[in-house]
């Protein structure tokens, strides 16, 4: 830290505190600032300040004050994004949502929720549960992940082969420019195509754009019941016939869950039931709806694959249902007994090419010597490939990193994305110019610039660095 | 929870008994000298208490993946929002802090701000011993700054055999009623006057002329009966001798002969979450010598979830000996304490508090709820999150009042929302707590020890 910086910081605080802020909101010491420099990918860095706003007219003054200083701004959420969407990767502040937590409204006649950015998506899901309500999306971390950092991130989850992701529950969006003046964009009408949909932009902008200070959520009515089955096959091919078979048979399920081979050999010790030895993918299959719907589903799913499935396991209660699920929350711990670290990508492939990417990947795997772990949402393509190595091996790691560089190519060829939610942030935005055109890069850096002319905001993220 | 030590030094149990202040001395200057002295990498205490070694410290660590999952759980960072305060932060502080640095007030305060409920331990997919970092934190700022003079003098108390908590409590028992008065519906005082570090609702437990062990002295047990080991701990010994005298009662029922020690001393959990550990040591060698000398009998009970898992801690308790809650060992006689109570249920509507040690710390959950359907039967309902701490946290309610008020007020609010007549929890600490929380809310329901309970049942003539 130079002195400059630790004068500046001084000031800064010194202001803030004069503007109404309460010290708790204002992080200035050196060793406290390192909690907010990290996120779920391990970076490491230390942020000039970290401001923690209880109400919009705060994030104005931050935005006031940092701008008089042109000081980079970075926001951040629950700092839980695999991407490093929040890292403070220059030079500059960081802006914690965490304490705008209000539920402004639920408004139950037009099924939409007003919260601050801030809000934990498992609390919204809980608040609006409680009123017969239904928020879909899923995100694993959706118990501390915050709403805002699921809306900039555009965060998806098990249930999106049904519902969709986090941006097609955003109705409407309220945010704040670098500048300080607040936008408006979206309102609570179903049908709305009044000039330019900013709140689509907005939406994944990994926080490049404004910093949002309001969310309206679509809300749906709660379904009566959720029935989860455990589906064993003999090789990846069969598993995504079966999906496909499920949708052409008009099994509507809200999560399509898989697990490759390696997946299921780590797993398998950690599980209350018992694989069969042959079991070379499976699928954990959810189906939703009223009591009865569900019921008809639920028994043609059975019929549909009692043939070609070696195994299928009904959960008949909600102690069932969470054995079932073992499979998959055990998971991660369990691969990481195949190696010390993992680097992993969540790639996404229309869901034909499933069978195609994972064998490539298997072929690639063989050919760098390094295990790749493969699982995921085989009912929306995205896939969770988690190559598995020792990253203090000198070798390993030019493997692995060989390896990455590899499979988003592989991806791409096959018609799929870098990330299906994720997001870039400033591990993948190397990649970036892979997937895009530098005509379609441009345009996009064009509206960045629109939005913040002096690339202040969350600088590093997205764009590739020149 | 926490792995066994991998090799029990064999060593210490027999010094334990023999020159026990000598080893004790020279095993806390290692212990020290670990924060000081990077070279040292000797196993440093044999008891699980004991803080990790530097390497191991580093090792669990590096464990963290910074995933967040704690942030789900943590009371503290529940009510702050702020990243210092949640397990990873702290974890994060831990480790950039090395050895040599002097400790910043950011550390300070987020190794201070915990309530070693658990919580995170528990939701931690990595397993990382997040309380245990803490406590080896703790450790470390203690040796750095000494011990909070009030703590120093109440752990004096624990340990010391003249000046000790019983006589202390008895002089507080004659006195108690010039500035505290009873509360009207619960048992508890609060204040008559205003008193440094309390408020208007500051409940505090009434303290007894006869603890326990006075009471005792004129129990004549029946030595035919099979023995059962009970120890009492201070809450239970000092301060609700009743809950005591319940559980001997329950146990004499089901045919069992509890036996009470008087040399027990306290089981070490208040002093190793204050990071004294050298009263730690003390305390446990004290205990380890009680356990010692009655290791014909197996099974030991308790009613205080803390102390339970303190002891369940222990290393070099006596082979085959076993540390039962009293709700694990009702379970296991089920069917005899069922035809006992032939059918006898209280009218009263129950809900459950789940106390963080018995929860979290003993992965003890079923017993509990089975033992309150029993009791009550339909009359028995959850309230909403009742795995979340109450926000006691031994001491912290005392240190940190405000924030402990704000995590209790979201669990009266829960217990209220059940329209419970009685809110149940297996801990004397969690019922203090919760006492306060019914007083603060100005909230209708009483708080009860589950076993009070069933010794009321029992009693009732039917």
């Amino acid at each position: 830290m130079t002195e400059l910086s630790s004068i500046l910081r001084r000031e800064m605080a010194l202001k803030l505190l004069k503007s109404g802020f309460i010290p708790e909101q204002v992080v200035a010491t050196e060793a406290a600032l390192s909690c907010y420099g990290y996120d779920a990918t391990r970076q490491q860095t230390e942020p000039l300040l970290a401001l923690l706003p209880d109400n919009e007219k705060q994030l104005k003054t931050i935005l006031k004050i940092a701008g008089e200083k042109s000081l980079k701004i970075f926001p951040r959420g629950a700092g839980s994004g695999m991407s490093g969407g929040s890292i403070p990767a220059e030079d500059g502040i960081i802006v914690s949502l965490t304490r705008m937590k209000q539920i402004l409204e639920i408004d139950e006649d037009n099924m939409i929720a007003t919260v601050e950015p801030g809000v934990i998506t498992g609390e919204l899901q809980e608040a609006v549960s409680r009123r017969g309500l239904f928020y879909p999306p899923d995100p694993a971390s959706l118990a501390f992940s915050t709403i805002g950092g699921n809306v900039t991130e555009n965060a998806g989850g098990p249930r999106a082969v049904k519902y969709g992701v986090t941006g097609n529950f955003v109705m409407g969006l309220e945010a704040y420019l670098v500048n300080g003046e607040k936008i408006k964009c979206g309102n609570k009408c179903i049908k709305s195509v009044s000039g330019y949909d900013l709140t689509s932009l907005l939406v994944g902008s990994e926080g490049t754009l404004a910093i949002i200070s309001k969310i309206l959520l679509k809300l749906l009515p709660a379904p009566e019941t959720v029935k989860t089955s455990l589906l064993a096959f003999s090789s990846m091919t069969a598993a995504a016939q079966a999906v496909n078979a499920m949708f052409k048979q008009q099994i509507n399920p809200s999560t399509i869950e898989f697990l490759d081979q390696h997946s299921i050999n780590a797993v398998r010790p950690a599980l209350p039931f018992t694989l069969p030895k042959a079991a070379d993918t499976v699928l954990l299959v959810e189906i939703d709806g009223p009591e009865a719907t569900v019921k008809t589903q639920a028994e043609k799913l059975n019929r549909l694959f009692q043939d070609e499935a070696l195994l299928i396991i009904d959960a008949e209660n909600e102690t069932e249902r969470e054995k079932l699920w073992q499979a998959r929350r055990k998971l991660s711990p369990a691969i990481a007994n195949i190696a010390p670290h993992k680097i992993n990508e969540d790639i996404a492939v229309p869901l034909a090419a499933i069978p195609e990417i994972i064998s490539r990947l298997e072929s690639l795997s063989k050919e760098i010597d390094l295990p790749i772990v493969c699982f995921g949402h085989a009912g929306d393509g995205n896939i969770h490939v988690n190559v598995m190595l020792d990253k203090n091996d000198p070798s390993q790691a030019i493997r692995g990193h060989k390896a990455i560089d590899r499979i988003f190519t592989l991806t791409l060829e096959l018609g799929g994305t870098l990330s299906g939610e994720h997001g870039i942030g400033n591990t993948k935005s190397a990649y970036f110019n892979k997937e895009w055109t530098p005509a379609t890069i441009a345009t996009m850096q064009a509206l960045k610039k629109a939005f913040d002319p002096g690339n202040r905001l969350n600088p590093g993220k997205i764009f590739p660095l020149k | 929870m926490r792995e066994q030590s991998p090799q029990p030094n064999r060593a210490f149990s027999a010094r334990t008994q023999g020159h026990f202040r000598w080893a004790q001395i020279s095993t806390l200057i290692r212990t020290f000298s670990c924060f000081f002295k990077p070279k040292i990498t000797c196993k440093v205490l044999t008891h699980k208490i004991d803080i990790m070694t530097q390497s191991e410290l580093a090792q669990e660590l590096k464990k963290c993946v910074k995933c967040g999952a704690c942030m789900a759980v943590c009371p503290i960072y529940r009510q702050t929002g702020r990243e210092e305060m949640v397990a990873r932060g702290k974890l994060n502080l831990i480790e950039i802090i090395s050895r040599n640095q002097e400790l910043p007030d950011a550390w300070i305060e987020a190794v201070d701000n915990c309530l070693l409920c658990c919580s995170c331990e528990e939701n931690c997919s990595k397993g990382v011993k997040i309380t245990e970092i803490i406590a080896a934190a703790r450790i470390r700022q203690t040796a750095a700054q000494g011990l909070n003079p009030l703590k120093k003098g109440a752990f004096a108390l624990l340990k010391n055999r003249i000046l000790s908590i019983a006589r202390f409590i008895k002089l507080g028992s004659l006195l108690q009623w010039l500035l505290w008065r009873r509360l009207p519906r619960h048992s508890g005082l609060i204040r008559r006057l205003p008193l440094p570090g309390t408020d208007e609702k500051t409940v505090i437990p009434i303290l007894p002329r006869r603890n326990l062990d006075d009471i005792l002295k004129k129990r004549k047990p029946d030595p035919d009966l099979p023995p059962v080991l009970f120890f009492p701990g201070c809450a239970t010994r000092y301060l609700q001798p009743q809950m005591g005298l319940d559980l001997i009662y329950v146990l004499e029922k089901l045919g069992f002969n509890a036996v009470v020690p008087a040399e027990f001393k306290c089981c070490g959990m208040v002093t190793w979450g204050a990071g004294d550990a050298v009263s730690n040591l003390k305390l446990k060698a004290s205990n380890l010598k009680v356990f010692a000398a009655n290791a014909a009998i197996k099974t030991v009970v308790t009613g205080c979830a803390s102390c339970g898992h303190a002891l369940k801690e222990y290393d070099n308790l006596p082979p085959e000996s076993e540390i039962l809650d009293i709700s694990e060992f009702l379970f296991r006689h089920r069917e005899k304490l069922e035809k006992l109570l032939k059918g006898r249920q209280s009218r009263k509507k129950i809900t459950y508090h789940d106390p963080c040690h018995l929860r979290k710390g003993q992965g003890i959950t079923k017993e509990p709820r089975w033992l309150l359907k029993l009791i009550a039967g339909e009359n028995f309902v959850e309230m909403s999150h009742p795995e979340r701490c109450c926000g006691a946290g031994g001491t912290f309610g005392l240190t940190h009042k405000e924030l402990s008020r704000k995590i209790l007020k979201e669990k009266t609010d829960a217990a209220d929302a059940t329209g419970a007549e009685i809110v149940t929890s297996g801990c004397p600490g969690c019922i203090l707590q919760l006492t306060e929380g019914a007083v603060v809310a100005d909230s209708k329901w009483l708080t009860k020890h589950p076993l009070s309970l069933l010794a009321g049942l029992l009693r009732s003539r039917n």
